[in-house]
């Protein structure tokens, strides 16, 4: 079956570091991280109090998930107004919490004796952001929420470059959106997962995450018709891999079986080399479990290539963004292949044994960047790596 | 999916429905059409709903295991279990890569759902005391999935959708993409809903639900909840017949439309072009997705009255309830009789409509 190339045109960021794509790449390349003391939500009894805040608020009309994601998508869009049939057009998303913050809010209503906002289930479900966006671009194509936990947004980018690259589609939206809420801090808390200062992914010392929010979305289109209407191109989506660990319902299989197939299976699909991945974005929890169980996947995969990856991690500035985590790895990557720069892995002074790649300690590292493979791994043992190419206008 | 690509069949069924576990009490239910509505046990909660009552995953599910899933992936881990069974497939065996070749695609509305609330009402009680670690894993959705690949030894692609009503259909579509692609031989597609009682409470509060009686398709007078789980096992034709497995029906297509805002006049535009989009076809049987409320049920009218030749719909929500699937009890229903096509229509109140064509189905393989 012949595919068509894929290729990105248009990424749009909002994070803790700024509300634009441009302004959170130069502070991330400036070694700056977007965690600070946490004030989104109240939880005094919550040993953590850092997070990754995003400098929006939710209006009564659209939760906070809503509204970063539309944000993030009028910047990648950067003017374009989509043409053609919108039945072409589709929309890919992965949600983590989404709603949930209000599904609380109605619970504590309840559980306090009042009558609570019933404005609801449209307002909680997860796809409402998918349905948000969609609006937005005019979009009547396939519409996707994915609630894969951790990769979800990952997933969603594969979804959207499955499309396109059959042939189905002529555009593609895809990404995630994630605001904090109770229910998440207080359950990673309670896993004990959850570092009380700011998190260090690869370290001796790591000893959890911290969460974060913020939104990316990612406009995919077929390399033909980017070229045709002269947009500008990003990158190019090679292909993605997908797997399960059967392993744990949440700690990762130790030596990252899982994890590996996903990074093989998208280089099988992508038809590229171990030896052509010049950057790996790292899920980096910086959990004790998943950065050296990453660590070895990459091995695993890679083989003697890995030695010459190198490795990030933006967990170490935006925290960790659960369901959008995947599409934060996915556009600073593409970042990256543009520039070719690696955004520095945060407080890694001392690195694990047991991480023993080159994880760009401390301060950001220019390098050649061909192609970079992007991992979010999640609960329930999901496994998903994309892998993404530099343009270089051929 | 187009039309033209569609050599996936259907060859292991799995059922947990609020008439009865298995393929029986559903032929049964589907037959009699005697709702399964009753008023809910307090745990799940308050007032009129199709619960799982008879619900029994003695032998299947471990007890260890048991005590720490959700509702939800109880009625999955019992549904995926029969598929397996009904198809033949053992899935820890070489048959297809120890399970590396096998892929997981769920679809549910209130998968995590349960396990939120069951994880938030101590917590705002209580404070970080009353946080149960053992209940968070359960709050996402793929929880499910995760705990189906644990039992099985499912080890190949896995994404869970929430996508309202007919969220199955989405993973159904992924699924067959997978298989085409080759990333996958088989698929296990599931739709999983469990009651609980804030899903009631909200439903409540919003006005969803059937205030006079049970739900009639038509009616615009409301819904009631239902639960469940129903599972495929989808397959290549190429891959089912090498093991020498006997489908019960071909998927021969399967669409979605989807429209900006939600006017009714444009949704059921779209259900009627995803339908359109599977061929004019001569039409045996039809299932569809009314539930009593009026934006879906506006949508399934539509449709009918543009297609005066085809027979009346049956509605398995009026029997089963909404969400109980959230599309899977739509799929399962229309296995349950044998014709050469069955249509499926499937709307939803959300953006995206889907309509789904099988083919040849049958009831009795050798």
């Amino acid at each position: 079956m012949t595919r068509s190339r894929v290729v990105v045109t248009g990424l749009g960021i909002v994070s803790s570091l700024a509300l634009d794509r441009e302004g959170t790449w130069s502070a991330m390349l400036a070694g700056r991280d977007g965690l600070d003391r946490l004030t989104r939500l109240h939880l005094p009894a919550e040993p953590a109090q850092i997070a990754g805040q995003v400098a929006l608020e939710p209006t009564r009309h659209q939760t906070l998930c809503d509204r970063m994601a539309l944000r993030a998508l009028d910047e990648a869009l950067d003017g374009l107004r989509p043409e053609g049939d919108p039945a072409r057009i589709g929309v890919f998303q992965g949600a983590g919490t989404s709603g949930l913050p209000i599904a609380e809010a109605y619970l504590e209503d309840r559980l306090a004796g009042r009558r609570g906002q019933a404005t609801g289930p449209a307002y909680q479900s997860p796809c409402t952001v998918t349905d948000a966006l969609a609006d937005r671009l005019g979009a009547t194509g396939p519409r996707g929420t994915i609630m894969n936990a951790c990769s979800s947004s990952l997933l969603a980018l594969g979804q959207a470059w499955e499309r396109l690259a059959a042939g189905e589609l002529d555009l593609a939206l895809a990404g995630g959106a994630e605001s904090l809420c109770r229910t998440t801090y207080a359950g990673f808390s309670s896993l004990k997962a959850v570092d009380a200062r700011k998190c260090r992914p690869f370290s001796r010392d790591r000893a959890g995450l911290n969460l974060g929010e913020g939104a990316v979305q990612i406009l995919l289109e077929p390399l033909e018709r980017a070229r045709a209407r002269g947009a500008t191109i990003y990158a190019e989506v090679l292909g993605y891999g997908a797997s399960m660990d059967a392993h744990h319902p949440t700690a990762p299989h130790p030596e990252g079986e899982g994890a590996a197939r996903a990074l093989a299976m998208a280089l099988r699909v992508g038809g590229l080399e171990p030896s052509g991945v010049d950057l790996v974005s790292a899920h980096g929890t910086a959990t004790p479990a998943n950065d050296g169980a990453e660590c070895r996947a990459i091995r695993r995969a890679l083989g003697a290539a890995a030695e010459a990856v190198s490795v990030t991690s933006t967990k170490s500035q935006f925290g960790h963004t659960l369901g959008a985590a995947g599409a934060f790895g996915a556009g600073t990557a593409i970042l990256a292949l543009r520039d070719q720069v690696v955004s520095p892995t945060l407080r890694l002074d001392d690195p694990d044994p047991a991480c023993d790649l080159d994880c760009t300690p401390l301060s950001a590292k220019e390098r050649r960047i061909r192609a970079a493979l992007v991992n979010a791994f999640a609960f329930g043992g999901n496994n998903v790596s994309l892998l993404l190419a530099r343009w270089e206008g051929s | 999916m187009s039309p033209e690509r569609t050599d996936l069949v259907i060859t292991g069924l799995g059922l947990v429905l609020p008439c009865g576990d298995g393929l029986g009490p559903a032929r049964a239910s589907l037959a009699s059409g005697q709702p399964c509505f009753a008023d809910l046990p307090e745990t799940l909660g308050l007032g009129r709903g199709a619960a799982c009552t008879a619900f029994n995953p003695t032998g299947i599910i471990p007890p260890m295991q048991l005590r720490r899933l959700d509702r939800a992936s109880r009625f999955a881990w019992v549904a995926a279990h029969q598929a397996f069974l009904d198809a033949g497939l053992d899935p820890k065996s070489d048959t297809l890569g120890a399970g590396e070749r096998i892929a997981v695609a769920v679809g549910t509305l209130t998968g995590g759902s349960e396990a939120s609330e069951a994880f938030m009402r101590p917590y705002l009680q209580r404070g970080p005391e009353g946080a149960s670690p053992m209940v968070f894993p359960n709050c996402v959705a793929n929880a499910a999935s995760g705990h189906l690949a644990l039992a099985f030894g499912l080890k190949g692609p896995s994404a869970t959708f929430v996508d309202r009503e007919n969220a199955a259909f989405t993973a159904l579509e992924q699924a067959g993409r997978w298989l085409h692609a080759g990333l996958a031989d088989a698929a296990l597609v599931l739709g999983t809903d469990g009651l609980f009682p804030l899903l009631l409470d909200i439903c409540r509060g919003a006005r969803l639900l059937s205030r006079h009686g049970d739900p009639v398709p038509g009616s615009n007078q409301g819904f009631l909840p239902g639960e469940g789980a129903q599972a495929f096992l989808l397959e290549t034709r190429s891959s089912a017949e090498a093991r020498g497995a006997h489908p019960r029906a071909t998927l021969r297509g399967l669409a979605c439309r989807s429209t900006p805002g939600p006017g009714e006049a444009e949704r059921a535009g779209a259900l009627a072009q995803a339908a359109l989009t599977l061929g004019d076809r001569v039409v045996a049987r039809r299932i569809g997705g009314s539930n009593g409320l009026r934006r879906l049920d506006a949508l399934e009218s539509q449709l009918a009255k543009a297609h005066p030749q085809w027979p009346a719909a049956v509605h398995p929500k009026a029997l089963w309830g909404e969400f109980g699937g959230s599309g899977g009890q739509l799929l399962a229903a229309a296995l349950l009789e044998p014709a050469e096509q069955v249509l499926v229509s499937a709307p939803a109140s959300s953006g995206a409509q889907f309509a789904a064509l099988l083919e040849g189905v049958r009831l009795d393989r050798p």
